[in-house]
């Protein structure tokens, strides 16, 4: 809890200065591609957040990486601030807040789509539209395929979750026989 | 008329009627011989000696007598006989007392006897009254409990077994429709999955 705390204070430092100069939104692509190149390398990730190696050390690794990337300077800064604080290790984190804060600004909700089977393009449409209706924001799907749920569909937006599954229907009645609700 | 009440009255006396009647048997003796005068003089001497010897013999025993002081001493075996004659006869009175308190209580005792074993009757009949009512209570106690504990099980069994078979029929119905389903369901699925969305609206 306080880990995220301390993320979402350093996403709303950054996202401030982007605000400011208008690329907030850059800002915050840069921070999605390190923490991806994080999690994509966990080698680098345990030597740039391993405190046993020396800040200098740990720094001229990150700087080597940077200097490389095409990353916005205050980007740069905030990765650098980050390993001089030990919290590059939360750079997830810092990115998701991240994410979190300029989906607000951008009047945007990211929905997770669970299907048992590929959704077609007009049925993909429609629930687009009709999520974007009832949030009354834009709204920016991300769809996995989970064949336990037999058929339908599991929408999660937040804490909202709309399960529209067979499974779901199956625990349903399974439970309403329990209760003797048919008897 | 004389009383010969002391000791030695009553000696003078024995000696004097020993005496008397020795002379008497003389004279007896001496009035039946006339005939033959050296036979008769024979039996006299003969009887003089007899009385002589009888005489001496009285004597003797009034000196044994006297100095042995046996007449005191059975004087005191009587008084002492007398004495313990009354003395056993009060034993006997306090004895015969005691016996007649012994059996007075004896009596009383019987009576308290049959009491206590009357009351005694009488609680532990009580006693068993009450056992057999709280054995009674407590029997039927155990038989409610036993009937709700078996009720309990029946339910509970009845319970599992209807979740056991509600689990199978879920299984084998997932296991169906699974099989089953096709993509014309799948896209049936999600149109309704729209369709309620948009009443949430």
């Amino acid at each position: 809890m306080t880990g995220s705390k301390i993320s979402k204070r350093y996403a709303k430092a950054l996202l401030s200065l982007g605000q400011e100069d208008g690329n907030y939104a850059a800002y915050g692509e840069n921070l999605k591609e390190f923490a991806g190149l994080c999690a994509d390398n966990p080698e680098f990730s345990k030597v740039i957040g391993n405190p046993v190696f020396s800040v200098d050390d740990r720094k001229k690794v990150l700087n080597a990486v940077l200097e490389k990337s095409s990353f916005a300077d205050y980007v740069k800064n905030l990765l650098r601030l980050l390993l001089d604080q030990n919290r590059i290790g939360g750079i997830e984190d810092v990115s998701a807040n991240y994410t979190r804060l300029t989906d607000e600004i951008s009047n945007i909700i990211r929905a997770d789509i669970i299907t048992a089977r590929p959704l077609k393009d007009e049925a993909m449409g429609k629930l687009d539209a009709v999520l974007a209706k009832i949030t009354s924001k834009t709204v920016k799907t991300n769809v996995e395929e989970d064949e336990s749920l037999i058929g339908g569909l599991v929408v999660k937006i937040g804490d909202l979750v709309l399960d529209g599954s067979v499974r779901a229907q199956l625990e349903g009645l399974k439970e309403s026989l329990k209760r003797g609700e048919y008897n | 008329m004389i009383r010969f009440t002391s000791k030695k009255g009553q000696t003078f006396l024995i000696v004097g009627m020993t005496l008397l009647f020795a002379m008497i048997l003389c004279g007896f003796a001496f009035a039946s011989g006339g005939e033959g005068a050296a036979e008769g003089h024979d039996q006299m001497l003969n009887l003089f000696y007899r009385i002589l010897n009888f005489t001496l013999l009285v004597i003797i025993l009034f000196v044994v007598v006297k100095k042995t002081s046996m007449l005191r001493f059975f004087g005191e075996r009587r008084a002492e006989i007398k004495e313990k004659l009354e003395a056993l006869t009060k034993e006997r009175q306090t004895a015969e007392s005691r016996s007649r308190e012994l059996e007075k209580k004896l009596a009383e005792f019987e009576i308290q006897k049959k009491e206590i074993l009357e009351q005694f009757r009488a609680e532990g009949a009580k006693e068993k009254a009450r056992i057999i009512s709280e054995a009674r209570e407590r029997a039927a106690q155990l038989i409610s409990q036993v009937d709700h504990t078996i009720e309990r099980e029946i339910q509970g069994a009845t319970e599992r077994l209807k979740q056991e078979v509600v689990e199978m029929a879920a299984q084998r119905a997932e296991e169906i429709i699974s099989k089953g389903i096709k993509d014309s369901d799948q896209d049936h699925l999600v149109n309704e999955f729209i369709k309620s969305v948009e009443k949430l609206h």
